[in-house]
């Protein structure tokens, strides 16, 4: 396959797992304020999470709820906002659509016909939780179509790894917003704290998995070890390098990238909690993010950059 | 008034429209605009769209799609067809002569310095041997329709023609919205259109090639007008579609990058222009080739589709000559005449030109895409005047035909079904053997009274249908 299809795949489809992952983030925040959380405590997170604080504090000054509302989801200068995102997972298909299945095209410029309309006013009247389901909904039928669809072939590895490095990278995000102090023993919390770690849970759709797993009250601790080390939770850690170990393992087992994530999924499949979490949450999820960044580097140098 | 291609001069329908006929006036009356809408919502979503050059806000349009097809019985078909083929056979004998012996320049039938002062005559092809001596793989012959039996070529298109995939996705657009009409009619399928240009393309390996010939479409990318076509053709076929950049030059032979290293290049089927091929060899500022590909081309090492220079063959100013180039390398009479042409550089007919404007179309010769021509009956007097301001001053640009009444089929118009002028365009492969498949992309000028079907001018697609006999 060419190496320019193969960084077109990927990046379609990290650009469409990071438009999902924005909705889940502007989620917790939407629950966390219509709880009573503090204004900037709610909505501040959404840009650290998406690394777009810098961004938004040059245009905006002060954390308002409208004003990150309008910078995650709508503002085109802001190359992470959800309709970026799925601008360029559309431009990055186009490029492609000889090689993914008309189905899976179609959706994602269907998505993209849809997004583009999208004002302002036309957000308001809609509702913020009705455009993230949307979003998100859009988001699982893209993933259905590639699953349902592709040939297990290179084309289909390269869209899944776009997934799961995207998605890993996310999920240590959200996990770092109140990581400080957090280690395996934080088995208790305040109600503040109670109500962002279930937020956090409900954002990912993993809250009735909690409730089922862990007996004992909702806990930094359980829910560290849930969206870390859990191979049975889709968008844990564990289980987003589960997939790319195998897609990596599929495209060439003896690339350094593939060493590089099979590391990685060993930790995640043989470590402990307690000795993850040795330095604090915060440190675990930091460490966590710049391995994955240094793993999406050698990809890139291994495959999608060509000779 | 034109000849209509459904109805028939002495009142009723011709044979080829009855069964279409008879549909339409059993339908409710709201179907052709619902199913219309329909399509293009389909079209819209299916992403078939065609970029327009220097239009920033709708970069992305739709080319206007018409659901009431195009009827050719299959003697109308066997015509054409055989009239194209013959046309593409004396074209590619010309191209291999010209860069070659020049024995028609020697004859005299062609003046010396049309073809070699011609800006589209490439030196850089003199001598050189392309396998089975072709030249043009995939041609676009532009025919029209003035009466039952009249057709004559307008123009023909040997660079790198689009349009095909309008062909096929009109035909999977009015099988999907009109099931019933394909069970009532026998119309000849299309859709092996891909197959026979893979093989057209896998018979002409280069020199430098064992075993099977690895084949790919070279686009401009995808803010090309084109793209889409590009597109569906590599997936159509199972190739790679690369861009320049994809493709590099190295040891006399051409590679693509791939995710597992370099891989062999043999024929490209390329829709880029000669200009942007190679910037060592022609536009050094063209980021879209592939730098070192002519060196390679000339030392036989990879095939282009269609090869450099076929545009000395398909200026307007050599159209002219195509029925002596018929009997001059076939020795046949042609089967489809070409449209009389004046040459504006002969004082006679420049003479009579200026003197009928108003009447004529002019053409600039190596204008295409239905930019810079005039249709006098339907322009402005400032317009004509425009133009005979250019042409006094270089005749030798411009030809000028008269004004044909293009046949008209009827066509869903904002106010109902309303006859429109269209053209067709059949695509003529050459490889082994010189093929097309039953049909083509039929034009039609939307606008009342239009004879510009162009669709960079707001003209729209028919499916045209060839049907399998003759109506009885």
């Amino acid at each position: 396959m060419l190496s320019r299809t193969a960084d077109h795949l990927y990046w379609m489809s990290r650009y469409m797992e990071r438009a999902e992952n924005i909705a889940r983030f502007l989620d917790v925040a939407n629950r966390l304020s219509l709880s009573g959380g503090a204004r900037d405590a709610c909505w501040r997170p959404v840009l650290t999470i998406g690394g777009g604080e810098p961004g938004y504090a040059s245009g905006q000054g002060e954390v308002t709820p409208v004003g990150v509302i309008a910078y995650a989801v709508l503002d085109g200068a802001n190359g992470s906002s959800m309709l970026s995102c799925l601008r360029a997972a559309r431009e990055n298909a186009h490029a492609v659509r000889s090689v993914i299945p008309s189905e899976l095209w179609e959706s994602i410029n269907a998505t993209w016909l849809d997004a583009k309309t999208i004002t302002g006013a036309r957000l308001r009247e809609q509702g913020l939780v009705a455009f993230c389901d949307w979003v998100k909904d859009r988001s699982h039928l893209f993933r259905g179509a590639t699953y349902g669809t592709m040939m297990r072939d290179e084309a289909f590895h390269f869209t899944r790894m776009g997934t799961f490095i995207e998605r890993a990278d996310n999920t240590a995000r959200l996990l770092g917003v109140r990581a400080q102090g957090v280690t395996a023993d934080t088995r208790d919390a305040d109600p503040a704290e109670q109500l962002h770690w279930a937020a956090v849970l409900r954002s990912v759709s993993a809250y009735k998995a909690y409730r089922t797993l862990y007996r004992d009250g909702l806990s930094p601790a359980g829910v560290a070890d849930l969206l870390i080390l859990r191979d049975d939770m889709p968008r844990s850690l564990h289980a987003c390098l589960d997939k790319i170990a195998v897609d990596l393992q599929a495209l060439c087992a003896s690339c350094e990238c593939t060493r590089m994530a099979g590391g990685l999924h060993a930790e995640l499949h043989f470590g402990r909690l307690a000795s993850i979490l040795g330095g604090g949450l915060d440190g675990a999820v930091n460490s966590f993010i710049d391995r994955n960044n240094q793993l999406a580097a050698q990809i890139h140098a291994d495959f999608l950059m060509g000779v | 008034m034109a000849f209509d291609e459904m109805k028939a001069p002495q009142g009723g329908v011709r044979s080829s429209y009855r069964a279409y006929e008879n549909w339409l006036l059993s339908i409710a009356p709201d179907t052709l605009p619902r199913k219309h809408a329909q399509a293009d919502e389909l079209f819209r979503r299916i992403g078939i769209t065609f970029n327009v050059y220097g239009d920033q806000e709708g970069t992305e349009r739709l080319i206007p799609f018409d659901p009431i097809p195009r009827v050719l019985s299959a003697s109308e078909w066997s015509r054409v067809e055989s009239g194209c083929i013959q046309r593409v056979r004396a074209l590619n004998a010309f191209l291999g002569d010209i860069y070659h012996g020049q024995e028609i320049l020697r004859a005299g039938i062609i003046p010396r310095e049309r073809i070699l002062a011609n800006g589209f005559y490439r030196p850089e092809m003199q001598d050189l041997d392309v396998a089975r001596d072709v030249y043009v793989h995939v041609a676009g012959i532009d025919v029209v329709r003035v009466g039952a039996d009249e057709f004559y070529v307008l123009e023909d298109n040997l660079r790198t023609p689009s349009g095909v995939s309008y062909m096929l996705e009109n035909r999977a657009m009015m099988m999907r919205l009109f099931p019933d009409l394909f069970a009532l009619h026998r119309v000849r399928p299309v859709d092996h259109y891909p197959d026979l240009l893979l093989k057209a393309l896998r018979t002409v390996p280069p020199a430098e090639c064992d075993g099977e010939p690895t084949v790919v479409v070279l686009t401009p990318g995808y803010y090309n007008s084109a793209y889409f076509e590009h597109a569906f053709l590599a997936e159509q076929m199972g190739v790679e579609l690369v861009e320049g950049r994809d493709l590099f030059v190295d040891d006399g032979k051409v590679w693509m990058r791939t995710t597992r290293g370099p891989k062999r290049v043999d024929v490209i089927y390329r829709r880029l222009d000669d200009d942007f091929l190679d910037p060592l060899a022609f536009r050094p500022d063209s980021s879209l080739g592939v730098p070192g590909l002519l060196s390679v081309y000339r030392a036989g090492g990879v095939t282009l589709a269609n090869a450099i220079g076929t545009g000395v063959a398909d200026d307007k100013a050599t159209y002219i000559h195509v029925p002596d180039m018929i009997r001059f390398y076939l020795g046949e009479e042609p089967i489809l005449p070409n449209v009389p042409t004046w040459k504006l550089e002969n004082p006679d007919d420049r003479a009579h030109v200026l003197e009928h404007l108003g009447e004529l179309v002019v053409k600039e010769v190596h204008g295409s895409g239905g930019y810079g021509m005039l249709v006098g009956p339907t322009a402005t007097k400032a317009q004509i005047e425009e133009f005979r301001a250019k042409i006094v001053a270089a005749p030798a640009s411009y030809i000028a035909q008269p004004t044909l009444a293009l046949s008209t089929c009827p066509t869903l118009v904002d106010q109902g079904i309303a006859p429109r002028h269209v053209d067709l365009r059949p695509f003529v492969l050459s490889g082994e053997q010189v093929a097309l498949v039953p049909g083509g992309l039929t034009r039609v000028a939307l606008k009342e009274g239009s004879l510009v079907v162009n669709s960079s001018q707001g003209g729209g697609t028919k499916d045209t249908w060839v049907l399998e006999d003759d109506a009885c």
